[in-house]
């Protein structure tokens, strides 16, 4: 009976593990057999120069996500305060609107004659900056949900202890807070820079140029056809995959190191 | 050292009034789960403030004053050690400032005294339930505080070393000289510990004193709660 249930279990666990790894695995398969193209999409500078372009401007906007959205999760984990539930939700918000909508939504804000937009001297509209908002209003739940969640697990009474061994708050967050949450706050950077990384719909609105990878991909679909796509997705896909994979070797040293210590 | 406490403090359906004073020693506030007795040591550490009245250190009205200023070291349930430091970082945690030379000899100084050097290098999470201790108690002796505080400090562990903990908390007293307020559930801790005993029921001090007069007590709460006597009687009799 167990070893039916563990067949059972294996077997839809499977059906899930195929569906994600069959798309991927053929895309990538399938460019073997046509190595010219892919191998001109290697030489292909604007295919990098989109690449880094997503990669930099997910940076950006991981960065202004930890420096706005970490006294945010930690004020939600630690205060109880009227409009708290109100806040968490608004937070939440860019998870459950489609991206286009949200593309639309910053374009009233940020575009040429939105209400910011109007009298910013940076220009958002086909810029870097506006690629950025973008990422970072679809990305940024994602770290401070899992920040907050960081300093929610940390016992209050650390905090009290430190309080009145002579620490200010500000000296409290900054060597007990900040240090226990570290790890929380790292995999929500790494999953919010990988969603921004991953966006297209919000970016594509607010700004087709310059072209990250998604849009430059995007646009030679349509303008050429699966196989001037393919090339560069597979590039895409290649590169994210080693990134994340060096990252979560980096991320699992550190636990390493701290069972050890 | 003397403290007076005159608070009152409403959190939700609970309220805590409290009117209580100590000069020294070591007393025990003796109470049930839910009593309000940590919110008592929460108050006076400063963590919370009352709603009205005030909390007086050596004459000091420390009311307004946040915890980083009143000198008081505070033991909480489980010790709270911080688990990202060794035993030696945790103790100098309350000297930043001083002169490197001072704090490296006031932690070992701690150390010696309750004998913990050898585990000056060692992480919180490797240490027992006795050794953590010890470093919770180091950690707040080392700032020299005019009062400790220490909340359920033997409500972790197992009852051999509950005795042997017993000990050095008065060890702890006599030894640095500082007047300890130590709240319990516990009437044997109480017993064995106290200088003095207070009971507190639902955020209230409702009886003082020695041991034999709590026993005594026309209060019928305090005598239903310290009923637990006749289940010692009992027992003695089956032995």
């Amino acid at each position: 009976m167990k070893l039916y249930f563990s067949i059972f279990l294996a077997l839809l666990s499977s059906v899930i593990v195929v569906f994600i790894m069959l798309p991927i695995a053929a895309t990538i398969g399938l460019q073997f057999q046509d190595s010219e193209a892919f191998a001109s999409a290697l030489s292909d500078e604007a295919v990098w120069k989109s690449i880094l372009l997503t990669y930099y401007a997910a940076l950006l906007s991981t960065l202004i996500a930890v420096v706005f959205g970490t006294p945010l999760a930690y004020i939600l984990a630690r205060y109880s305060f009227p409009g708290r539930s109100f806040i968490e939700g608004i937070v939440d918000v860019p998870v459950v609107i489609p991206h286009t909508v949200a593309g639309i939504a910053l374009l009233v804000v940020f575009g040429s004659n939105g209400l910011i937009g109007k009298f910013s001297p940076v220009k958002f509209v086909d810029a870097l900056p506006g690629i950025v908002v973008a990422m970072l209003f679809v990305s940024v739940p994602l770290y401070i949900n899992a920040a907050k969640e960081g300093f929610a697990s940390i016992d209050v009474r650390l905090e009290h202890v430190a309080r009145t061994l002579g620490s200010s708050p500000p000296r409290v967050f900054f060597t007990i807070s900040l240090p226990l949450a570290i790890r929380h706050m790292a995999a929500g950077s790494i999953m919010a820079w990988a969603r921004a990384i991953s966006e297209f719909g919000a970016v594509v609105v607010i700004a087709y140029y310059p072209m990250i990878a998604p849009t430059l991909i995007y646009e030679r679909y349509l303008s050429a056809g699966l196989s001037a796509a393919r090339p560069v997705a597979v590039i895409l896909i290649l590169f994210s995959l080693f990134v994340f994979v060096v990252l979560r070797v980096l991320v699992r040293g550190g636990d390493v190191s701290e069972s050890e210590s | 050292m003397s403290l007076k406490v005159r608070a009152e403090k409403k959190l939700g359906k609970f309220s805590l009034d409290v009117d209580f004073s100590m000069e020294g020693g070591y007393c025990v506030v003796l109470g049930p789960t839910g009593a309000g007795k940590s919110l008592f040591l929460e108050l006076i550490a400063g963590i919370i403030r009352p709603d009205r009245g005030w909390v007086r250190i050596n004459g000091q009205d420390v009311t307004k004053l946040p915890p980083e200023r009143r000198g008081v070291g505070f033991v909480p349930q489980d010790y709270a050690l911080f688990p990202h430091m060794n035993v030696y970082r945790n103790i100098a945690y309350g000297l930043r400032g001083l002169e490197k030379g001072e704090m490296d000899r006031r932690v070992k100084e701690v150390a010696k005294k309750l004998g913990i050097s050898h585990l000056l290098d060692r992480n919180p999470r490797t240490l027992s339930g006795g050794e953590k201790q010890r470093v919770a108690l180091a950690r707040a002796l080392v700032i020299q505080p005019r009062i400790m505080l220490l909340d359920e400090p033997l409500s972790a562990v197992d009852l051999r070393t509950k005795e042997k903990l017993m000990d050095e908390l008065k060890f702890v007293q006599s030894e640095f000289e500082v007047p300890v307020l130590h709240v319990t559930h516990d009437l044997i801790e109480a017993a064995l510990l106290a200088d003095e005993i207070a009971v507190m029921m639902d955020g209230r001090i409702v009886e003082r004193g020695e041991l034999r007069k709590l026993f005594s007590s026309k209060n019928e709460k305090v005598a239903e709660f310290l009923s637990a006597r006749n289940l010692f009687e009992k027992l003695s009799s089956l032995l």
